[in-house]
């Protein structure tokens, strides 16, 4: 789940709008954006994800 | 979609006692609906979309109390005013599905934030049980509640549970057996408010799914659907309806939705008074105290400035742009770390025009690396942290809607703070997210008001790193973009005259950062930054290197001096201008390379960092700026955002000699 940086909307990382390919970065943007503000959000980072998934918690 | 499509009447009564009574569940994501849907319903489930729509409904059929009923899973809603398709489809059931009970399922560690929603629904008239739920981790927060007490404040039943232990399930079974429609709480907002909904309410004479009192709240929030329905019901008196609604929202257009959320908060806040017990510990609600700081003009441009002072001005400036700059750029790169690649590459490689590329005045290694590690690197880092930081805290928002009035002010759009906030990011994604607007002048005015005064956040740390070594420069500077900002602001809301449209935002809590989150998008950020940047510093060193072996660079320099004289600047600085339209933040580092060298005197200085502020965007901006607006509008952009940097830079530079304020 990305809890929004803007407007606190938390949704999973899924849903946002990603690599549209369109903002003009170098490279593609990896940036996640919010469903409901676009605000641009940082997906959380793999290793965060591992960790998480070894112990095991939901959130 | 269509909404409110009624069942006729008359069929309504007669099957009243033949059909299965129903039951809605309505709630935030993540509250535990569906434990609980799924403890009542056990095995018959099926679940559809939502006709027309892409969200998906669960419905069941369940044995409650030995009476057959139909239990229908709503997707989360926030408030009674949908925003998403899911708020919408949940309302929809609601309204066209009629309920004949409503389980409202909140979280009890939250209670407070949950409340609003509770109230809009019992003031729209519907048949509410309040389902606390996640009562196994209040409890253990140290939460204690007095639920007959809310229960006869509501006026609703109020029943605890924590549904994933199947606690509590039982009561919920039992009171929606014995539910019965009677009396509700009528909560009192101001004395305003009331006369403002009491005039529509008194219009609506037709027969709705939900009050009127809630009808002409909702009328009032500007939802059009609600507007069509009342639209359909009441024929001919519907535009006088119509003309009282845009009068009122007229008046109070700057407030109305922040009033609206702050009444319904000091009303929740009454609501809990002897209701919640909160632990000893944990009483001081500072997130509470602060937000309402924040969005209070009064208080929340001090607080702002506040916060601008001690993260920008101290930590970003004096800490990363001073302590960890002269440390990484002064003393690694230009003590330890050039003199000696410096002499290796000359040692080792003969031909003259290598050794420039590699370790000259325009090298790859010399320039371009230092400026990315020496000079960027300890500023974004800091500039990023103390970003995250607000970011995770919950004050962006707040910063949007306190902005926001003064927006309205200066006739520019509420909705527009968006993409500036973002643009203090990254111009470019902010440009682009200015297509989320309504109407194609207030995308011209933010793209433009983008590409001039907002710089994004690498330029605006190196810039403030900058200017917060010689203080007044940094005043005049803010004070130059404010009023720049401002005037073209008044400008283009006079040129191109229009309705301002509303902009609402429901606040999400304020929190402690936790550090962490800090540091993880610190690090992502930076690193991303880095990945981006680097490979087009070296680039940028490259086509440097080739316009000076070339002569070319010297002949743009030479090409510029007129320019740079009229602003009073030494034509060193157009080397800066030209760095900047690759980057922005490459422009600024340029000219942080001047000032250590001396060259730059504070008024000259301060001349600079205004005209490469407000200076064109650079490269990517530019193209986006071309592809969201077409080559016309962002052409004119450009010429208008050069002539008006150069132009204030010369104005600004023959006020500061007269005045000699810095
Ligand atoms: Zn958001």
């Amino acid at each position: 789940m990305i809890r929004c940086g803007y407007c606190g909307h938390e949704f999973p990382e899924e849903e946002g709008i990603r690599s549209c390919g369109r903002c003009g970065k170098p490279g593609s943007c990896r940036m996640v954006r919010c469903p409901r503000c676009l605000y641009e959000n940082l997906p959380e980072p793999q290793v965060i994800k591992k960790i998480k998934k070894v112990f095991g918690s939901q959130k | 979609m269509s909404l409110f499509k009624r069942k006729p009447s008359s069929h309504a009564a007669a099957d009243a006692s033949l059909r299965k009574k129903k039951v809605a569940l309505v709630g935030n994501p993540n509250v535990g609906k569906s434990a609980l849907f799924n403890a009542l319903t056990g095995a018959y489930v099926t679940v559809s979309n939502y006709p027309g729509t892409s969200v998906e409904v669960s419905r069941g059929s369940a044995l409650i109390e030995g009476e057959p009923c139909e239990v229908i899973d709503t997707p989360g809603m926030y408030a009674l005013l949908p925003i998403t398709e899911e708020e919408r489809v949940a309302r929809e059931i609601l309204l066209t599905e009629r309920p004949d009970v409503v389980l409202h399922v909140v979280d009890g560690r939250n209670l407070e934030r949950m409340l609003p929603m509770t109230l809009q629904l019992i003031d729209a008239a519907l048949p509410v049980i309040l389902v606390v739920n996640i009562m196994d981790e209040a409890e253990r927060l140290g939460l204690t509640f007095d639920f007959p007490l809310l229960s006869e404040k509501l006026g609703v039943p109020v029943i605890a549970a924590a549904t994933a232990k199947k606690r509590g399930v039982d009561d919920i079974r039992r009171a929606i057996r014995g539910y019965r429609l009677g009396s509700h709480a009528v909560f009192g907002y101001s004395r305003r408010l009331e006369g403002d909904i009491e005039q529509i309410a008194r219009m609506l004479q037709g027969e709705y799914p939900l009050s009127n009192r809630s009808l002409a709240l909702l009328l009032l929030q500007r939802d059009e659907e609600v507007a069509a329905l009342v639209r359909r019901t009441e024929g001919d008196t519907y535009p006088a309806i119509e003309e009282l609604v845009r009068e009122v929202t007229f008046s109070r257009r700057e407030t109305f939705h922040l009033d609206l959320s702050m009444e319904r908060k000091a009303i929740v806040t009454a609501l809990l008074q002897g209701v919640l017990q909160l632990p000893d510990k944990r009483r001081v609600t500072m997130g509470e105290r602060i937000s309402n700081l924040a969005v209070r003009p009064l208080t929340g441009v001090p607080l702002l400035l506040i916060v601008l002072y001690f993260g920008l001005y101290r930590f970003v400036g004096d800490f990363g742009a001073g302590t960890l700059v002269d440390f990484l750029e002064g003393t690694l790169f230009e003590g330890i770390f050039n003199p000696w690649i410096s002499g290796l590459v000359k040692d080792f490689i003969p031909w003259w025009a290598i050794q420039e590329l590699l370790v000259g005045e325009y090298g790859v290694i010399t320039l371009g690396l230092r400026y990315a590690v020496g000079i960027i690197l300890p500023i974004v880092a800091t500039f990023f942290l103390f970003f995250s930081l607000l970011e995770d805290s919950g004050y962006f928002p707040r910063l949007a809607l306190l902005v926001d009035r003064v927006f309205k002010k200066i006739g520019l759009t509420g909705r527009a703070v968006i993409p500036m906030v973002l643009g203090f990011g990254c111009d470019t994604m902010a440009t682009m997210v200015t297509r989320t607007l309504e109407t194609v002048r207030e995308r011209i005015i933010a793209t433009l008001l983008l590409a001039l005064a907002i710089p994004c956040s690498a330029q605006l740390g190196v810039i403030l790193a900058l200017l917060s070594k010689t203080p007044g420069t940094l005043l005049v500077w803010g004070a130059c973009l404010l009023l720049i900002f401002l005037v073209i602001g008044f400008l283009a809301a006079r040129l191109m005259p229009g309705e301002t449209p509303m902009f609402y935002m429901e606040l999400p809590p304020m929190r402690m950062p936790q550090l962490s989150n800090i540091l993880t998008k610190t690090y992502t950020r930076m690193q991303w930054y880095f990945l981006e940047i680097l490979p087009l510093f070296i680039l940028a060193s490259f086509l440097l290197w080739l316009g000076k072996i070339t002569d070319f660079f010297a002949k743009l320099v030479d090409w510029s001096t007129p320019a740079m004289h009229l602003l009073g600047l030494p034509k060193e600085v157009a080397v800066a201008f030209i760095f900047g339209f690759f980057r922005r933040d490459y422009g600024a580092a340029g000219l942080y390379d001047l000032q250590t060298k001396g060259i730059l005197d504070p008024r000259q200085l301060t001349v600079a960092a205004v005209t490469l502020t407000l200076f064109i965007p650079c490269v990517a901006q530019f193209l986006v700026m071309k592809r969201e607006r077409g080559w016309k509008v962002s052409l004119g952009i450009g010429f208008f955002v050069s002539g008006l940097a150069f132009g204030s830079g010369y104005l600004l530079n023959q006020f500061l000699l007269v005045t000699r304020l810095v």
